[in-house]
């Protein structure tokens, strides 16, 4: 639907396997810049084993992956230029224990970009500033709580300067009185023009910021559409049972 | 409802429980652990009988009829331990046959190697990666240098006439420092996919020497390595030995660290990959680090038990501080059995070092812990 020539990310035919198991069947997916997609489905249908597959978490066997123009190959020089454009934030935060909350989001910016230390911590208390947690700076990982520590985590992504921002499931972890914390920041993000590619179930976010809703089941993208439509009028019985599932809590 | 159908509600105060036992002081602490049920009370009087039947001896033997004060074995007056033994070789047992009035070299290495390895302690925090590191490694150098001499112009001492406790102390410290980062390589390439044949052989350096006993290593190390080398070179006795520790600490280690990387979440691999980290970024970095804190009672467990096994020195004639002990005890002027005296002393050296060692490992812990408020 998306024409494809303005793309920053551009996935045709992948192919997954573990072992005997298919997990991802033909997917194709273009998404331009600027652009903010929620994908959502039943667990185990491959949505977090797809955007993992973004930035190489995961190999895929079959098709091809563009970021930016770059073709993901087996080149560690492509996959860390890749690496370079692209952010991910994971469900269990993924901050490291033993560096403070500054040092964790100094690490990249010092060691990847040879930034001057100085420099690295203006930016990183920058970051933190926007995240609303400068003052717990000098405190470790394990002190925070988990929504702090996802704001966290957001912010390390985002000293990176990366131009598309990955979210796998940044709330399911989370106690529900800390969620909007998180939520507040991701709309924030995307309101500034942050390409984002979110798995997630929070539907009232999906609904708030998504250009597209992406419904996967099974390892194949059964339904995309505008949030309107998707919730509005979904298509197939697949996502009318999902629907029907997520949201009548 | 009538009123006659209500009980009556006259108030009948129930009977007084007994008293609670104590529950504080010390009769209540025995009562509580020495003494609940008939078992424990059998123990507790059988191990107070035991203790009392030998306690009264030994205390008169090691302090009240010991003899503390002489220098020859004419001052060993008392019926009980001579002290005078151990205070007249008191030298040798720590220091060996090194020349006397040299002897400050080897109190600066021991300085030395206290401040380099206390080291993450007293540096600053922005210093103490690196400099820590460069420290470490530069200590086993730099204390060859001074106990050897030729290089700073000063006497010349060969590697015979090192030894007593205090080289039984430096030779596991320089074995460990050396050991930990080799074990930390044999572990990584023992985990590596990647690389078949790197991981074969980490495999079977890790398995040779942690399977063969270290005796066995020692004997290897002093007689058989010098038939490998070419004719006409000699590698010091010492230096064969120091290889043989530093390879078994690694060996060791490497599974210790084994055990560490298993506790680290793959989160952690994650999220330094997704920053751009390359994979010595992401070791050294990310997971060395945790590692370390997780393998850390291991780790000082390993440490024990190296610093213990350079007694085992003895049997392939290093003069290490049993050797000492046991030339003193053949020493015709001191003939006569003090053996109780020299193996106890040693015993309790080294326990002070070990139970020390502990101390500090906890300490390290505690620091290391970043998840208390």
């Amino acid at each position: 639907m998306s024409n494809s020539s303005d793309a920053v990310i551009r996935i045709s035919n992948m192919n997954k396997w573990y072992g005997q198991f298919h997990v991802l069947k033909d997917i194709n997916l273009n998404v331009r810049k600027g652009e903010k997609i929620v994908i959502c489905g039943p667990s185990g249908s491959g949505k977090s084993t797809m955007i993992r597959c973004i930035n190489r978490l995961e190999e895929f066997q079959q098709g091809a992956l563009q970021v930016n123009g770059i073709e993901m190959i087996d080149d560690i020089k492509n996959i860390e230029a890749i690496r370079k454009d692209v952010g991910m934030v994971f469900q269990h935060f993924n901050l490291f224990p033993h560096l403070t909350i500054l040092e964790n989001l100094t690490l990249g910016q010092v060691w990847v970009q040879k930034k001057p230390k100085a420099e690295a911590e203006a930016l990183a208390m920058k970051y933190l500033e926007r995240v609303k947690i400068a003052n717990q700076a000098n405190k470790y990982p394990g002190q925070l709580s988990g929504g702090q520590q996802q704001r966290v985590a957001i912010a390390r992504s985002l000293c990176m300067a990366p131009q598309i921002m990955l979210f796998d499931e940044p709330t399911s972890a989370l106690d529900p009185e800390m969620v909007k914390e998180v939520l507040d920041v991701m709309v924030e993000l995307a309101e500034e023009g942050m390409t984002m590619l979110c798995v997630t179930h929070e539907m009232g976010f999906a609904k708030k910021v998504a250009d597209r809703v992406i419904f996967m089941d099974a390892g194949e993208i059964v339904e995309e559409n505008t949030p309107d439509e998707f919730f509005g009028n979904p298509q197939t019985d697949r996502l009318q049972l999902f629907l029907s599932q997520v949201l009548e809590h | 409802m009538t009123a006659n159908s209500v009980p009556s509600k006259i108030f009948t105060p129930k009977a007084a429980r007994p008293a609670p036992v104590k529950t504080t002081g010390a009769v209540a602490w025995m009562r509580q652990n020495l003494f609940n049920g008939w078992f424990n009370t059998i123990l507790t009087l059988a191990i107070v009988v035991g203790v009392g039947s030998v306690l009264p001896a030994m205390l008169d033997w090691v302090f009240l009829s010991a003899s503390f004060s002489g220098a020859a074995q004419a001052d060993c007056t008392g019926t009980g331990a001579c002290w005078v033994f151990i205070n007249a070789w008191s030298q040798q047992l720590f220091y060996g046959t090194y020349p006397a009035e040299e002897i400050w070299r080897i109190n600066i290495c021991v300085v030395l190697m206290a401040g380099v390895l206390s080291a993450p302690v007293w540096l600053p925090h922005h210093l103490r990666n690196r400099v820590d590191i460069a420290l470490l490694l530069l200590f086993p150098l730099v204390a060859v240098v001074i106990m050897d001499g030729r290089l700073l112009g000063l006497q010349y001492v060969s590697t015979d006439h090192w030894g007593g406790f205090t080289f039984n102390v430096m030779l596991a410290a320089v074995s460990m420092i050396l050991g930990m980062p080799l074990g930390f390589l044999w572990a990584l390439g023992r985990r590596s996919t990647s690389m078949p044949m790197i991981r074969s052989i980490c495999v079977v350096l890790i398995e040779f020497f942690r399977g063969v006993p270290i005796l066995a290593l020692f004997f290897m190390g002093s007689v058989m390595l010098p038939l490998f080398f070419p004719e006409g070179t000699t590698v010091d006795k010492l230096l064969r030995v120091w290889i043989v520790l530093v390879l078994f600490m690694a060996g060791y280690m490497a599974e210790v660290y084994r055990g560490g990387f298993q506790a680290i979440p793959k989160g952690q691999y994650e999220a330094a990959d997704s920053l751009g980290l390359s994979y010595w970024q992401t070791t050294l970095l990310v997971i060395l680090p945790q590692v370390i804190k997780v393998s850390m009672p291991n780790i000082l467990a390993t440490a024990v038990m190296l610093f213990k096994n350079t007694t085992f020195l003895l049997i392939i004639g290093v003069p290490e501080v049993l050797n000492t002990a046991q030339s003193a005890l053949n020493n015709s002027a001191w003939l006569g059995g003090y053996a109780s005296e020299a193996y106890l002393f040693v015993g309790f050296v080294f326990w002070c070092c070990c139970f020390g060692m502990s101390m500090v490992s906890n300490h390290i812990e505690r620091k290391l812990d970043t998840t208390r408020r």
